[in-house]
């Protein structure tokens, strides 16, 4: 066992930390505010030129695609200092992990290259109206035409396809076939004919959240596809397998900084919160109750990154998850919602102050959360159907 | 960063279960609950034969010099057995000896020890349970070339069949300079020594010792005088992140004897084990196990390179207060009327966990400890980086 980093890393992680605090301006920041593009205006751009320009992006990524064929935990500590500014530097998130699993030669060459350099962006489209825990149930239908699928049908909570260049679409190939073996995967450009996105707006569209948040974004989508016609070329896998390279996509996606993170920031926030500010005087970090509990949580939010560091070991050996990716996606959320709501009692009627709010605390971060820290629960599989999965694979248990 | 176990660190695991499942029964187990010394000594033989009682004491004193995560591995198969071997205080005991004892101390115990010839114990707390020098009242007062101890010592594993007990005494008042507690071997069987067993939950060998007028000299101090604080430290975090993975080793195994039962057990015309509501109980077991043994592997592979781990002992111990006595507890729910029964075997392992979450710190005890390093040092916290110092 060896839970550290070695000097290089440690050299790389300063190097980075250097380089944010050069280059991620109020400009960047600021962009990253704006809902509506998704926070990708030209100084973010810029940015990421810059991030691609140092070979930070899909560090483990193999070099014949434009990565740097060095391992995922250099990946990680990047990833891990940009996430902390809500900044996705690849890897995590973006598709790559899937494609270059389970893509042809083309579609890496096609894909990789352009989510290196941050001009391909993939939106997720597996939920639909029937469709989100049971995602097996799904109806989109794909049917070949030639050298073509013909696609047809209503996706669900499209968070990014309004400024995504493509999605990552499952839809069903064979009607007749058990659930889970009728579904393929479709890497489909959003400008083809016959998309149309429509805005879904959340409960943290107003005020919008600060950056940061868990779930803060204020927008996602539904997709609608018309008669949408894709090269056979850009499907994922082999047909019919889609379910199976979905799994294992959701899987390599939770081999990352950003999961975690997502369900942990809280709990630095509100230690250094209580330790640098008082209520008149009153400070809650003096409060014995309030000190115990902040150790219940610190001491919970190292399980979920030890729970990380220990997916990332299992996938560097070349090993295969039977739950631990499972453990994780449990674990981290309802520590996250545990910690946000921890967050309101020692705050007070100061945690209901939002955004736009005179006297909010940290631009009302922490009231914010509570309105999005359980979607973790139930985004990427559900704390349920997690513990199902938990159940039945990692400890086989009778299906009932 | 690797934090699996590494291909040599799993040998030593895989070769641990494979003995101790053959050696270790429970009818052993149950034996030796109502034996008067509470260990076979054959047994114990056999584990110095195996070299596992010198793992981690240095090379030149009939070890092996390994790191502690070796001896913390052994640990946790123990606690999978619920082997009732008189490990723990010995190591605890003689692990302290070769960090801060005399050339002599090592040369007359610590191959001892390795041999199998020598059980040891340690003795810190008194009427007060914390372990903070302000609870050790006890006095030791000088006289002629050496001290008498007087007071009563709580809670003391093994005294009936150790040879020697390192107890933690105070010899001056709290100072600025030092805390005004020293360590000194004692000999249980020594003059102004008489002990009285207590009766526990794990139905293990504690006992309350007292000293009236016990003699000591220099030659039986370990480490500086009253300065001996920081070795007790040292001393607890080595005790509690092995008893960590004793605690770690039974709850796994209580939760699988659980998960087996589940698939097997029949109501309503199907498996217990194909019920939602029992299959995430299952899971939650299964993260409160991981959970516990990640934090413990930490602190851990953190000690073994010297550096600060005082936090780490005190998350893995504190989170497997009350986790791990979360799955033995559900283990017994998903066991129903069956598992409060005497003659099953469950309960051997829900004692156990129980008496061990409640020893070297309570969860409070230790989220105080975890909250001090948190809270009162300024400078920003960020997880997976040191604290402030
Ligand atoms: C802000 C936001 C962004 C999202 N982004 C995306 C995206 O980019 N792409 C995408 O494809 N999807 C996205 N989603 C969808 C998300 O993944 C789904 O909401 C999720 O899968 C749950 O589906 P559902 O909403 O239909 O709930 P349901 O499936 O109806 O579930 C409702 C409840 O029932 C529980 N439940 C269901 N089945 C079981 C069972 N067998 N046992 C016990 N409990 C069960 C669930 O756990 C849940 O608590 C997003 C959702 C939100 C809110």
């Amino acid at each position: 066992m060896d839970f550290g980093y070695t000097p290089e890393q440690e050299t790389l992680r300063r190097e980075v930390q250097e380089f944010i605090a050069e280059h991620v301006t109020d400009d960047v920041l600021g962009e990253l505010e704006t809902a509506e593009e998704g926070g990708r205006g030209v100084h973010y751009r810029e940015l990421i030129r810059k991030v691609a320009e140092r070979q930070w992006i899909g560090i483990s990524w193999p070099k014949e695609y434009g990565g740097q064929g060095g391992s995922r935990i250099e990946q990680y500590i990047v990833e891990e200092e940009f996430a902390r500014l809500g900044i996705a530097v690849g890897g995590a998130g973006s598709g790559a992990p899937a494609i270059l699993a389970a893509g042809t030669e083309e579609q890496k060459r096609h894909f990789i290259p352009g989510l290196i350099s941050g001009e391909i962006i993939f939106a997720l489209g597996f939920t639909e109206p029937q469709a989100g825990a049971d995602l097996a149930g799904l109806q989109c239908r794909a049917v070949r035409d030639g050298d073509e699928y013909v696609i047809n049908g209503q996706k669900m909570y499209t968070s990014a396809a309004h400024y995504a260049t493509h999605i990552y679409l499952m839809a069903r190939t064979d009607p007749d076939a058990p659930r889970h073996r009728g579904i393929s995967i479709f890497l489909v450009p959003m400008d083809a004919p016959g998309i149309t996105v429509r805005p879904l707006w959340t409960i943290q569209s107003d005020p919008p959240a600060p950056i940061g948040t868990t779930y803060g974004m204020a927008r996602t989508n539904e997709t609608f596809f018309e008669d949408v016609r894709v090269p056979a070329s850009m499907m994922l896998g082999e047909e019919n397998s889609g379910w199976y390279v979905g799994a294992m996509g959701l899987n390599l996606d939770r081999v990352g900084a950003s999961r975690y993170l997502i369900s942990v920031r809280r709990d630095e926030d509100i230690v250094n919160w209580v330790k640098e500010n008082d209520f008149g005087g009153h400070s809650p970090a003096d409060d014995p109750a309030v000190r115990d509990k902040l150790a219940e949580l610190w001491t919970e939010a190292q399980v979920c990154r030890l729970m990380t560091m220990r997916s990332m070991s299992l996938v560097e050996r070349g090993g295969n998850f039977t739950y631990e990716g499972s453990a994780e996606k449990v674990w981290a959320p309802e520590h996250g919602v545990h910690t946000t709501e921890t967050i309101t009692q020692i705050l007070g009627p100061y945690a209901q102050l939002l955004s736009s709010s005179e006297e909010a605390i940290e631009n009302g971060l922490f009231a914010h959360n509570v309105m999005g820290a359980f979607q973790s629960g139930i985004n990427h599989g559900s704390v349920q159907v997690m513990r199902d999965q938990m159940a039945r694979r990692g400890l086989g248990m009778p299906r009932g | 960063m690797d934090i699996l176990p590494s291909e040599e660190e799993q040998l030593l695991k895989n070769a641990a279960r494979e003995f101790l499942e053959a050696e270790v029964s429970t009818a052993l187990v149950r034996e030796m609950e109502l034996d008067e010394i509470g260990y076979p000594p054959a047994l114990w033989q056999q584990m110095a034969d195996l070299g596992w009682l010198g793992l981690a004491i240095p090379e030149e004193y009939g070890g092996q010099g390994l790191p502690l995560a070796y001896m913390g591995l052994v640990m946790e198969e123990l606690g999978r057995v619920l082997a009732p071997v008189p490990l723990h205080s010995t190591m605890v005991a003689a692990l302290t000896v070769a960090e801060a004892g005399t050339e002599a101390q090592k040369r007359e115990l610590l191959p001892a020890v390795c041999s199998g010839g020598m059980v040891m114990t340690w003795a810190v707390t008194e009427r007060d349970p914390r372990l903070i020098p302000s609870a050790i009242a006890e006095q030791a007062q000088p006289d002629g070339d050496g001290w008498v101890l007087n007071g009563v010592k709580m809670f003391v594993e093994n005294f009936n069949v150790a040879r020697r007990c390192l107890a933690a005494v105070r010899t001056a008042p709290a100072s600025e300079d030092n805390e005004g507690i020293s360590l000194f071997l004692i000999d249980p069987n020594g003059v102004g020594v008489s002990q009285t067993p207590l009766v526990t939950i794990a139905k293990d060998k504690q006992s309350r010792v007292s000293f009236d007028g016990l003699r000591v000299t220099g030659a039986d101090l370990v480490g500086e005088l009253h300065n001996g604080w920081p070795v007790v430290e040292r001393m607890l975090e080595r005790a509690t992140a092995l008893l960590c993975c004793q605690m770690v080793g039974a709850t796994r195994k209580d939760a699988e004897m659980a998960i087996e039962y589940a698939k097997n057990r029949v109501a309503f015309g199907r498996p217990i084990g194909s019920f939602q509501s029992i299959q995430h109980l299952c899971a939650d077991m299964l993260l409160h196990t991981d959970g516990a043994q990640l934090l413990t592997y930490e602190a851990l592979w953190k000690m073994d390179r010297g550096l600060p781990a005082g936090v780490e002992v005190s998350q893995a111990k504190a989170f497997a207060n009350e986790k791990c006595e979360a799955v033995v507890r559900s283990s017994q729910v998903i066991h129903g009327g069956i598992g409060f029964m005497m003659e099953f075997d469950l309960h051997l392992w829900l004692r156990r966990v129980s008496a061990w979450s409640m020893r070297l710190g309570t969860t409070f005890d230790h989220r105080a400890k975890i909250a001090s390093a948190l809270l009162d040092k300024p400078g920003k916290v960020r997880l997976g980086l040191p604290l402030p110092a």
